[in-house]
C-alpha cells in the first residue's frame, strides 16, 4: 500500500469520515472549552465552563475525563488547573467528567499518525505532517474518543485545560472588577483569594455566581516564568488513600444487595461450549444462577456463576462440568505462528512505512551485508487487579462501576448488550489496579452487563480469577523482524533495512470497540510498526516495512505497544553494527545523530550519569539503548552481571526528554516503573499457546520481577521548554535492548530473542 | 465463628474452609485487603495473623479463629498515619496502589520483627508483586520508617 493511502487510513476510523473533513475544513476547530451545563449540577457549586466549577468555599472542581491507573494523571491535570487559577493543589477536587466531545483525547489520535518524528519537529514540520495533523485533529475533535492511553493525557490536556482554567480565572477577575469598579491590572490572586491594595478581598466562591455571566475575551495561559507549581515536584493527591486501604478500585465497589459473579471461559482461545452440566454447581450453598456468555467484545465464550460472595461463585464455577471445543479454524499454536511469521518475511512484502535513498542499490553495490533475525513473544498485561466490572440493569437503565480506560466505549458496549440507548447507561469510573492497555478493552464490561440482565435488577460484581485473566488477555502480538545493513569498504554503514511481521493491533481494537469506524484488520497500522520506521539515525539509505498478518490470537495494546518489541530489534541491531565497526556503542550511535540534537543530548546524559567509558564493577558490564516513543526520548544504561547463569540487572540509569515537565516526581516514578515492567518482559515473560490454550496461567508460571531482583533506577531529566509529552510508556522500550547489549558486552553472546536467555 | 479483627470481636457465619480474604472482603466489606492471584503468589491479600505476615487468600477462616487478625484498616488513618504510611507518603511509593495494602502489612510485620532491617532483610521479607515496579521506593520507605521513632507501634 502506498503511503498516501496509509495516511488517509491512519486512524482506522477515518475511511468514511475523511470526506466530511472537507466540510469541516471551512469551520474553525471545535472548541474544547465546553459549556457550563456539561458539568454535574451540584448544590452550591458554580460551573464556569465544561471543565471548571467553583465551590462555595472557593475550592475548584475539575471535570476528570482520564483514568488513574498509577501514571499520576489525576494529580498532573489538577496541577495544570491549580497553576492557572492560583489555588493550592489540595484545593482542586475531581469529579468524573460526563460524556461530551470536549473530553475526547485528540493527542492520542494524533499520536497514531505514521510520521517520522524528525519530520514533525515544531518549526520544521513537513507539509504532509501539517496536513495530517490538521485533518486528524479535526476528526478527533468531532469523534471525541475519551480514552486514557498512548501516554497522551498531558499532551492532550496541555492547551485546552490551561485555557479552561485561565478562562475561568478571567471570569472570576471580571466579577471582582465589576463589583469593585477597579481595573483588573490592579487585582492580585493568591490561594484563590482576589485582593486589591485598597484592602478589598473576595475568595473565588464569593465571586463565582457573578463570574458565571462573564465571558472574557481572548485569554492566554500564564507565561512559564510565572509558574509556581508546574515543574516542581508535587506529592500525588491519590497517594494517602492508597496507603490506608480506603482507595476504591473496581473490585472494591460494594452496593446494597450486590451479588458476585465469577467467569470461566473456554480454555482454548476462541473456543466454544460443547456441553455444560451445572447441576452440582447450582446445588452448592450460596449459589444463585449460571449465565452462559457469548464471545462479545473479543472475549472467548464461557459462563459466569453468580453467588452471594466471590468465594461461593468461584467454588461453583470450578464445579461446573463444561466441555469445550476448538474454534472453527482449528487450535492456535505459538510454535506454528512463529514459523508462519518467518515465512511472511518475504522480500517486498508488507507496507513500507519509511523509505529514504535507495536501500536496494546500497545493498547491491558490492558492499558487505550484515543481517539478523529477531523475535518477540506474545505477552500478557497481568494487571494486579484482575478484570472486573460491576453492573446493575433495571427499568431500562444500566449502571456500571468499572476500572476502564475507555469510558464511552464501555458505555457503548453496555448499551449494545442491554439493548438500550447509550444515554441510558451511567458509568462510574473507579481507580484502576493497573491498566497497561488491558483496560482499553470492553470484553469484561459486556460480560458484567449480560450477567446483570439475569439478576432481577440486583447489582452484580463480575470478576475474573488470575487464571482467566492470564489465559484470556489481548496479548502483545508476537513479532519477528529481519534487520539488514550494508557496510561499505571502510566499515561505514550505508543502508539499513528492517522488515517485521505480526498482527496489527489498532484495526482489531477498532473492530471490537468501535465497529462502525473500523477498517480491514490487516490494514497498515502505525501502532504496530512504530519504533521501526521512526528511528533518528541518519543512515543515507533506509527501508522500513511491516507485514500485517492474521494469526488469530487476540492482540491488544501493551504498555508502549509496537515500540516495546521494535526497540529491542532496532537498538540491539545498532549494537551489532557498532561491534562490527569496532566502535564504542555510544560513539557509533552519536555519529548518526548529528541532525538529531535532542536525541544526542539524552543519549549523552544517560552515558555521563552511568559513567560510560569507565570500568564497571567487577563481574558486570554495561549496555546502552535509546528510543523515542510518544514524543519522549529515553536513553537507558543497564549494568548487568550473571548470577547462576541468569541475567541480574543491578542498576539502570535513565535519561529522559519529555518536553516541559509537569511533575518531576511523577516522571521519576514512571521511569522506575517502566524499567521494572520492561525488565520483567526482558528476562521472564512469554505466552505460549498449545492446542489453542495459553500455557501460562498465573504468577508462578508467568513470573514478575520482585523486590529482591529489582535494580536501582536513577532518573535524569533533560530541561526543556517544548510542549509536554507523555511519560507512562516511553521508559519501557530501551530497557530490553540495554540489558541485551550489556549481556553481549559481558558474554560475547548476542541474544536476538525475548525473553533473554543466556 | 468469632474472629478478632483489628481488636474487635466479630461474629461471622461462614463455611470454615472459606479463605479469610473473602470473609473480609465480601462478608465484612473490608476491601482494603486485595485479591491478586488466589494462590499466595502475589501478596496483595497480606494481613497479619498474630503478628505474622500471612496470605489471606489461602488461609481458611477457621484457622484464624482465636488469633489476632490485623488488616490494613488497622494500620493507621489519614489523620493519624502509621510511621510506615507516613514514610510511604514521603517517598511517594504507590502508583496504581492495588498491591500497597499487602506491601504495607508485610513491611509492618518485618519492622516489628526487625526494627532496623538491612537491605537483605527487606529482600527476604517483602515478596509481594508490584506490577508498577515501586520496589525501590518500598525499600526506601521501610528504611525511612525504621528511622522514625515508634515505627513498630
Amino acid at each position: 500500500m502506498k503511503r498516501r493511502t496509509l495516511l488517509l487510513s491512519a486512524l482506522g476510523a477515518v475511511g468514511g469520515l475523511s470526506a466530511l473533513v472537507v466540510g469541516w475544513g471551512v469551520l474553525p476547530a471545535r472548541s474544547r472549552l465546553g459549556s457550563p451545563d456539561l458539568m454535574l449540577p451540584t448544590q452550591g457549586d458554580v460551573a464556569l465552563n465544561g471543565w471548571i466549577k467553583i465551590a462555595a468555599d472557593g475550592s475548584v472542581v475539575l471535570a476528570m475525563p482520564r483514568s488513574e491507573m498509577g501514571q499520576g494523571v489525576h494529580t498532573a491535570l489538577a496541577m495544570l488547573v491549580a497553576e492557572e487559577l492560583d489555588v493550592p493543589l489540595t484545593r482542586v477536587r475531581l469529579e468524573q467528567a460526563g460524556a461530551d466531545k470536549i473530553y475526547g483525547n485528540v493527542a492520542m489520535l494524533l499520536g497514531n499518525l505514521p510520521f517520522h518524528p524528525l519530520e514533525s519537529e515544531d518549526g520544521n514540520k513537513a507539509t504532509k505532517v501539517k496536513f495530517g495533523q490538521w485533518m486528524v485533529g479535526k476528526i478527533a475533535r468531532e469523534v471525541g474518543i475519551d480514552a486514557t492511553g498512548g501516554s497522551s493525557t498531558i499532551s492532550d490536556a496541555w492547551e485546552p485545560l490551561r485555557n479552561a482554567a485561565a478562562t475561568a480565572r478571567a471570569s472570576l477577575l471580571g466579577a471582582a472588577t465589576a463589583q469593585w469598579k477597579l481595573p483588573v491590572q490592579e487585582l492580585r490572586v493568591k490561594d484563590g483569594v482576589v485582593s486589591h491594595a485598597s484592602g478589598k478581598t473576595a475568595h473565588y466562591g464569593e465571586l463565582a455566581a457573578a463570574a458565571a455571566g462573564i465571558v472574557p475575551g481572548t485569554v492566554t495561559p500564564k507565561d512559564r516564568k510565572d509558574w509556581t507549581l508546574i515543574g516542581q515536584p508535587a506529592p500525588r493527591t491519590d497517594i494517602p488513600a492508597k496507603t490506608n486501604g480506603t482507595a476504591r478500585f473496581g473490585l472494591d465497589v460494594r452496593l446494597p444487595g450486590m451479588l458476585f459473579a465469577q467467569v470461566r471461559m473456554a480454555p482454548m482461545l476462541g473456543g466454544t461450549m460443547a456441553s455444560l452440566d451445572s447441576k452440582t454447581a447450582l446445588s452448592m450453598p450460596g449459589v444463585e444462577r449460571l449465565v452462559t456468555l457469548d464471545a462479545v467484545g473479543g472475549s472467548t465464550a464461557g459462563f459466569a456463576v453468580v453467588g452471594k460472595t466471590t468465594w461461593h461463585a468461584r467454588q461453583a464455577a470450578q464445579a461446573v462440568d463444561a466441555k469445550w471445543q476448538q474454534r472453527a479454524q482449528g487450535p492456535l499454536d505459538t510454535a506454528q505462528i512463529e514459523a508462519q511469521l518467518l515465512v511472511a518475511l518475504q522480500p517486498d512484502a508488507g507496507n513500507t512505512f519509511f523509505e529514504k535513498g535507495n536501500a536496494a542499490d546500497a545493498e547491491a553495490s558490492g558492499a558487505r551485508k550484515l543481517e539478523a533475525t529477531y523475535f518477540a513473544p506474545y505477552l500478557a498485561h497481568a494487571t494486579m487487579e484482575p478484570m472486573n466490572c460491576t453492573a446493575q440493569v433495571q427499568d431500562g437503565k444500566v449502571d456500571l462501576w468499572a476500572p476502564t480506560q475507555v469510558p464511552q466505549m464501555a458505555r457503548a458496549m453496555a448499551a449494545k448488550v442491554a439493548g438500550v440507548d447509550i444515554d441510558k447507561v451511567t458509568l462510574h469510573t473507579t481507580l484502576l489496579g493497573g491498566g497497561f492497555g488491558r483496560r482499553l478493552e470492553v470484553d469484561f464490561i459486556a460480560q458484567a452487563v449480560r450477567v446483570a440482565m439475569e439478576c432481577g435488577g440486583k447489582p452484580v460484581q463480575l470478576g475474573w480469577s488470575r487464571e482467566e485473566d492470564t489465559t484470556h488477555d489481548f496479548y502483545r502480538p508476537m513479532h519477528v523482524a529481519t534487520l539488514r545493513a550494508a557496510v561499505g569498504a571502510h566499515g561505514a554503514v550505508s543502508s539499513l533495512r528492517i522488515q517485521s511481521a505480526g498482527d496489527a493491533i489498532s484495526p482489531r481494537w477498532m473492530k471490537r470497540g468501535l465497529p462502525a469506524l473500523a477498517g480491514p484488520i490487516d490494514m497498515p497500522d502505525k501502532t504496530t510498526a512504530e519504533g521501526l520506521f521512526d528511528l533518528p539515525y541518519d543512515f543515507a539509505n533506509q527501508h522500513m516495512s511491516h507485514v500485517a498478518t492474521r494469526m488469530g490470537v487476540p492482540v491488544g495494546f501493551w504498555r508502549s505497544v509496537g515500540h516495546s518489541h521494535n526497540a529491542f530489534f532496532s537498538e540491539s541491531f545498532m549494537d551489532e553494527l557498532a561491534f562490527d565497526a569496532k566502535q564504542d556503542p555510544l560513539a557509533f550511535r552519536s555519529a548518526f545523530l548529528k541532525d538529531a540534537p535532542r536525541y544526542l543530548a539524552v543519549l549523552k546524559l544517560a552515558a555521563d550519569k552511568a559513567q560510560w567509558g569507565t570500568a564497571p564493577p567487577a563481574g558486570r558490564a554495561r549496555g546502552i539503548a535509546m528510543h523515542e516513543s510518544f514524543g519522549t526520548i529515553v536513553a537507558e544504561v543497564a549494568e548487568v552481571s550473571l548470577q547462576d547463569g541468569k541475567p541480574r540487572v543491578h542498576r539502570v540509569v535513565v535519561a529522559v526528554d519529555c518536553g516541559t515537565v509537569i511533575n518531576p516526581n511523577t516522571v521519576a516514578q514512571q521511569m522506575e516503573s517502566a524499567v521494572i515492567f520492561g525488565l520483567t518482559a526482558a528476562i521472564h515473560s512469554k505466552i505460549d499457546i498449545k492446542d489453542g490454550a495459553v500455557q501460562q496461567t498465573s504468577f508462578p508460571n508467568y513470573p514478575m520481577v520482585m523486590l529482591a531482583e529489582a535494580p536501582v533506577v536513577e532518573t535524569w531529566i533533560v530541561p526543556s521548554v517544548r510542549a509536554p509529552a507523555g511519560v507512562g510508556e516511553p521508559g519501557v522500550p530501551p530497557l530490553a535492548p540495554a540489558v541485551a547489549n550489556a549481556l553481549f558486552a559481558l558474554t560475547g553472546k548476542r541474544i536476538r530473542r525475548l525473553p533473554l536467555v543466556v | 465463628m468469632e474472629l478478632n479483627i483489628n481488636g474487635t470481636p466479630t461474629q461471622i457465619d461462614a463455611d470454615p474452609t472459606m479463605p479469610l480474604l473473602w470473609v473480609l472482603r465480601d462478608m465484612l466489606n473490608m476491601t482494603g485487603t486485595k485479591f491478586g492471584c488466589g494462590v499466595a503468589a502475589c501478596g496483595a491479600c497480606t494481613v497479619r495473623i498474630d503478628g505474622e505476615a500471612t496470605r489471606s487468600c489461602v488461609m481458611p477462616v477457621s484457622a484464624a479463629v482465636g488469633k489476632r487478625i490485623q488488616t490494613i484498616e488497622s494500620l493507621g488513618t489519614a489523620e493519624k498515619p502509621h510511621a510506615l504510611q507516613a514514610a510511604w507518603i514521603a517517598e511517594q511509593v504507590p502508583q496504581c496502589g492495588y498491591c500497597q495494602s499487602g506491601m504495607l502489612m508485610a513491611a509492618a510485620a518485618l519492622l516489628e520483627a526487625k526494627p532496623k532491617p538491612t537491605d537483605a532483610d527487606i529482600d527476604e521479607a517483602i515478596r509481594n508483586i508490584c506490577r508498577c515496579g515501586t520496589y525501590q521506593r518500598v525499600r526506601a520507605a521501610i528504611h525511612r520508617a525504621a528511622r522514625t521513632e515508634g515505627a513498630t507501634a
